[in-house]
């Protein structure tokens, strides 16, 4: 059995592949419940030759197996969201991203657990079991994040070449850090949705977990089109004028956060980050210490904007059309009783039970001024924020940005992904809600301005990883926050963070 | 009930419009009689079933209602009798919906509906709200919605937005509606009514007209149907689901039932007339909620405030109502129960109250408490509507004209009377008046050198055309849709007429024969009247006489009653003699009448 650390000496740019044998040693089922769904045709070669065959782009991802989270719609396989309000669901339509991946060739692999319709951090609300992550502590297996996590433990065990997954507030960023890959999360806006089932419309992105930033590069830029059916879609014309100020490469100016220095920060999670600042420094880039200062509150805003609108969203929900229906009748009409309270009550799990009626408290008339639309300017002042302190202005707000660079500015920021290393599930089960979201903190803010953000995995130190057992993880996440619309900036400045390392 | 049924509307709607109707009231030219489930409420008890009457009988009933109004020399049969009225005010404001006429709905492009739709076979992925499924804006249903706008008068708003309006309902597919709640597209419009509306003397104090302010149009999406199959089965059917709407919100500016009434008439007139609607009330293409209050005269009421007018009292809104009668039946009841109620000491609550066709009062729905809250939300998948001034200008610019302005034009090109000329224009959704102009222009035409002035021509043709021909139609059962006559055999007949060929006996012969002519080709006006040997062949000055003296000589009592007593009145008795005696088509009365004066020496 490799160690880990020969493993990502061995000039690859997957340090966890020791993952699998960890998982076989302790046997383990082959997945970690990472997959919800399978192809019919289970040889993967024959399928992805039948793909390739349907291939209409000459791509990279040219016979690559790509897993898909299962909030994401396809013709072919079930989609649930993990949900058993959807069980069985399935599609008539792909979902614009997974179209793009077929005509560029790719062959989607799976579908992959999820907290149910995104709705979690650890990928533990799940009704297609808990996704385990390939790492343990003690003995007892570590969260693998959420709620992306199915597909971010796919692709640190090399189920998939590649895996989309969803982020409204961290979804992808997070289980990337926790399991060790690279999660991207473009600029609101440039992934289509279309069939990317809502939990937080005005939030949801599609993102990318893979095991390079490259190759994180390579999915993203096949899907980064204009697409009319999403109406939240960025039109042709804006898509223009960010690629043309999108920041050059070269010596990087970068932000420092004083807000995000937090008690509740490791200290190996500091020490990595401080690690990679002086590396960073080292290879002739800058530091600037900027101030985020509504950071605090937007972790707030966002656990009311998003229960908010899931409770809107999730309210097509009923059992009438499509998925679970409680057998027996649902409520009489004449006992005067909610319809569908019986279909609905049995059909979701408890986490989104919680988010739909926080959510529908918070839009009710009595409260949306003290809750929704605070959230709302809270979330604003987020944004200004991020524009007060990045170089480039932000193109949705300045349709001529060339004259408008700011001097002081940075190009990009890095923080640490996550507060601290993963938590074991058990903790997680102990943690209260309210507790549970605070791993979020980092992640929330650039989801709330709609951001392009990524987490790349630095290796822990030997000192850093002190009292950790050899099944723990090797690595910290790192995020890269970038001005909207310089998607290719946060790329190339994520990759920058990776050479460092591998 | 399928549209081919509806179109025998007008054959009634002639008949009671020139029957004893007082000269200021409209009766309306259709009603109900759609199924409104009470979908947009909150209740999941069966809905109110709004009973479906007949189209026919509906006319006839509201024809008989309004007879005997006028019997009653104008005094309605409740209102100015009811002393309390002397004491209470009521205040009233209307929220109207109607389908815009638009090929597909208004946020996918799933066909509207139409009337051959089987069950569930216009319905896009987001129609049924599937999962992941975003709605898409259907820029060209604004047209029809800002020619509402710009017909209502009001003010296109520049930016506006879509929210979400939240209840559970099956016939709500995704748990909320799309509209526009917060910011509206259109704002602060109006709308003017006549007495020639229906709007009683005692509301208009005076004045020609009254204003009824618009506080606001939104867009927002319809429904599906839902039927129900008792005992506990309902099937929902999607088409419907998406469909566009418009909601026209009053201020409550009205006083009196019959107001009411007249300014959703009046609106739906408007609507239809803009072609911003589909349908009339008969199809539920329109319905209406009304908000109904009372004061005591020269209080402030409870100090309530609505849209902006303020010392009124609590109000109470009924929610669905789909005939014009319906909403005037529905605010005396309410506003009788709510005077009830105060009197006798009570408070009035705020909340939503039903009504059925026929009953004699309101029933509660549901309370404040009981009270849904819509949870309004901005929805971030819709950008904000941003509508240019460069759009509203052309839209003005190519808007055909309005009711009244088509009302106006017909009496100034025409010459008919504002009653004839307001009811060519509703008959048949404009049908009749177009076969108006087409009549009139040929008749011109034929006329040639001889014509005459426009007005007499319109005059002429308007009163065969409404009076001639609408008796026929109406005593025939036959429906303007299925009225063979076209303008061409109208406007033949009319010069012949014109030209004193043929007599005006001849004529309406020559009209009811072409009503019974069903073969094909028809033989042309001037064949039938060759074949029936009908054209005029005067009588010679010596004819005329002969015929005369015969007649005299048979009736010498009638001579001496001319001669003697001066009843010159009896000189049109030997007219109409002359013309029955004399071979068909020979004795042309106004000559006759000329030969009889000379000879009885009148």
């Amino acid at each position: 059995m490799l160690s880990a650390r020969s493993c990502w000496r061995n000039a690859s740019k997957t340090p966890y592949r020791h993952a699998r044998y960890i998982v076989a040693a302790e046997g383990r089922h082959d997945s970690l419940d990472a997959i919800i769904s399978f192809p019919d045709t289970q040889s993967g070669e024959g399928a992805e030759e039948e793909q390739h065959g349907q291939a209409t782009i000459s791509s990279g991802l040219a016979g690559k197996s790509i897993a898909v989270k299962d909030n994401i719609v396809t013709k072919d396989l079930p989609t649930t969201a993990a949900s058993r309000i959807l069980a069985g669901y399935a599609s008539p339509f792909d979902a614009t991203v997974v179209k793009l991946l077929r005509q560029h060739g790719a062959a989607i692999s799976s579908k992959t657990n999820l907290d149910e319709f995104g709705m979690g951090s650890h990928s533990q609300n799940t009704n297609a079991g808990p996704v385990l992550s390939p790492y343990s502590r003690n003995g007892l297996p570590l969260s693998p994040g959420g709620s992306s996590g199915g597909s971010a433990v796919a692709v640190a065990t090399e189920q998939c070449w590649a895996a989309l997954g969803t982020d409204t507030g961290g979804s992808v960023r997070l289980p990337a850090a926790y399991s060790g890959v690279v999660g991207f999360k473009p600029s609101y806006g440039l992934l289509s949705r279309w069939g990317v089932i809502q939990y937080a419309n005005s939030l949801d992105t599609v993102g990318v977990l893979a095991q390079s930033v490259e190759d994180a590069r390579q999915v993203f830029r096949s899907l980064d089109v204009f697409d009319a059916e999403d109406p939240t879609s960025l039109p042709v014309s804006v898509r223009q004028r960010m690629r043309l100020q999108n920041s050059g490469s070269g010596q990087l100016r970068i932000g420092v956060p004083k807000e995000y220095n937090i008690q509740e920060l490791s200290s190996s999670v500091r020490s990595a980050y401080a690690r990679t600042l002086n590396a960073l420094l080292a290879a002739g880039h800058t530091l600037h210490q900027i101030s985020l200062p509504s950071t605090r509150r937007a972790l707030s805003a966002y656990y009311v904007l998003a229960p908010a609108e899931a409770s809107s969203n999730l309210a097509k929900y009923d059992g009438i059309r499509y998925g679970y229906r409680t057998s027996g009748p649902d409520a009489l009409p004449k006992d005067n009783l909610p319809l569908y309270a019986q279909t609905r009550g049995e059909g979701f799990g408890e986490e989104v039970k919680r988010r739909i009626l926080l959510g529908a408290y918070t839009l009710s008339s009595e409260a949306i001024d003290n809750y929704f639309i605070q959230a709302q300017k809270v979330r604003r002042l987020v944004q200004q924020d991020f524009d007060r302190v990045f170089a480039q202005s932000n193109p949705l707000l300045h349709a001529d940005t060339s004259n408008s660079l700011n001097a002081e500015g940075v190009d990009i920021i890095l923080t640490p992904t996550a507060p601290t290393l993963p938590p074991t599930v058990e903790e997680v089960k102990r943690q209260s809600p309210v507790e549970s979201y605070m791993n979020d903190v980092f992640t929330v803010p650039a989801s709330l301005a709609g951001l392009p953000a990524i987490s790349v995995s630095v290796p822990l130190s030997g000192q850093e990883r002190e009292g950790l057992d050899e099944h723990d993880v090797n690595s910290v996440g790192m995020q890269v926050i970038g001005q909207f619309g310089d998607d290719e900036s946060v790329l190339a400045a994520a990759k920058v963070v990776e050479d460092l390392y591998y | 009930m399928n549209s081919s049924k509806l179109r025998t509307a007008p054959l009634h709607l002639s008949r009671a419009l020139h029957s004893s109707v007082p000269t200021s009231s409209r009766v309306p030219r259709a009603c109900i009689v759609s199924k409104w489930l009470s979908s947009r409420n909150f209740t999941a008890a069966p809905p109110l079933a709004q009973e479906s009457i007949p189209l026919r009988k509906h006319l006839k009933d509201e024809a008989k209602r309004k007879k005997a109004e006028a019997k009653n020399n104008g005094v309605v049969k409740e209102g100015k009798g009811d002393p309390r009225l002397d004491n209470w005010e009521l205040t009233v404001g209307v929220e109207i919906h109607a389908e815009l006429n638009t090929a597909c709905k208004l946020f996918s492009n799933a066909p509207t509906e139409g009337s051959d739709g089987v069950a569930n076979s216009r319905v896009a992925p987001f129609d049924a709200a599937l999962p992941g499924t975003q709605p898409q804006f259907q820029v060209a249903t604004l047209l029809p919605a800002l020619r509402a706008a710009i017909a209502l008068d009001c003010e296109v708003q520049r930016k506006s937005g879509w929210d979400r309006k939240h209840y559970f309902h099956w016939d709500q597919p995704n748990g909320y509606q799309i509209t526009q709640y917060y910011e509206p597209f259109a704002k602060n419009g109006t709308v003017s009514l006549l007495a020639s509306d229906g709007v009683p003397a005692t509301d208009l104090n005076g004045a020609d007209s009254i204003n009824i302010g618009i506080k606001q149009i939104q867009m927002e999406q319809d429904t599906a149907k839902t039927t129900h199959h008792p005992p506990s089965t309902y099937h929902v059917d999607l088409n419907r689901a998406g469909h566009p709407l418009i909601e026209v919100i009053t201020l409550p500016h009205i006083h009196s039932p019959q107001t009411a009434a007249a300014v959703v008439r009046k609106i739906q007139s408007v609507l239809r007339g803009v072609d911003a609607c589909v349908t009339g009330m008969e199809l539920g293409g329109l319905r209406a909620d009304v908000n109904v209050s009372v004061r005591e005269r020269g209080t402030e009421g409870t100090g309530s405030s609505y849209s902006g007018v303020s010392g009124l009292g609590q109000r109470t809104e009924i929610k669905n109502l789909s005939s014009f009668k319906a909403v005037e039946d529905a605010i005396i009841a309410e506003r009788d129960r709510q005077i009830a109620v105060l009197e006798a000491g009570g408070v009035i609550e705020g909340e939503t109250r039903g009504w059925t066709l026929g009953a004699k009062e309101t029933t509660r729905l549901r309370g404040k408490e009981g009270e849904v809250d819509y949870r309004y939300m901005p929805d971030a998948d819709l950008p904000p509507l941003v509508i240019g001034s460069d759009l509203v200008d052309h839209v003005r610019s190519t808007m055909p004209e309005l009711p009244d302005e088509t009302v106006g034009r017909v009496q100034k090109q025409y010459g008919l009377t504002v009653k004839d000329a307001k009811t060519i224009v509703d008959l048949d959704e404009g049908d009749r008046l177009e076969f108006m102009e087409e009549t009139a222009e040929l008749v011109t035409h034929g006329l040639g050198d001889q014509s005459l002035d426009q007005l007499k021509i319109g005059k002429l043709v308007g009163n065969w055309i409404l009076h001639e021909l609408g008796g026929l139609l109406s005593s025939n059962e036959i429906s303007w849709n299925n009225m063979p006559i076209t303008p061409t055999e109208l406007a033949d007949i009319l010069i012949n007429l014109q030209n004193k060929q043929i007599t005006g006996r001849v004529a309406k012969q020559l009209l009811n024969g072409l009503l019974e002519i069903s073969t094909s080709p028809r033989p042309s006006v001037d064949r039938l009247i060759d074949d029936g040997n009908l054209r005029l062949r005067p009588l010679s000055e010596e004819g005329y006489e002969a015929l005369a003296t015969q007649i005299m000589d048979e009736s010498p009592d009638m001579v001496a009653a001319v001669r003697e007593k001066g009843q010159k009145g009896k000189v049109m008795w030997f007219v109409g003699q002359m013309v029955r005696r004399g071979e068909e088509g020979t004795v042309e009365p106004e000559k006759a009448r000329q030969v009889l004066e000379r000879l009885l020496g009148s």
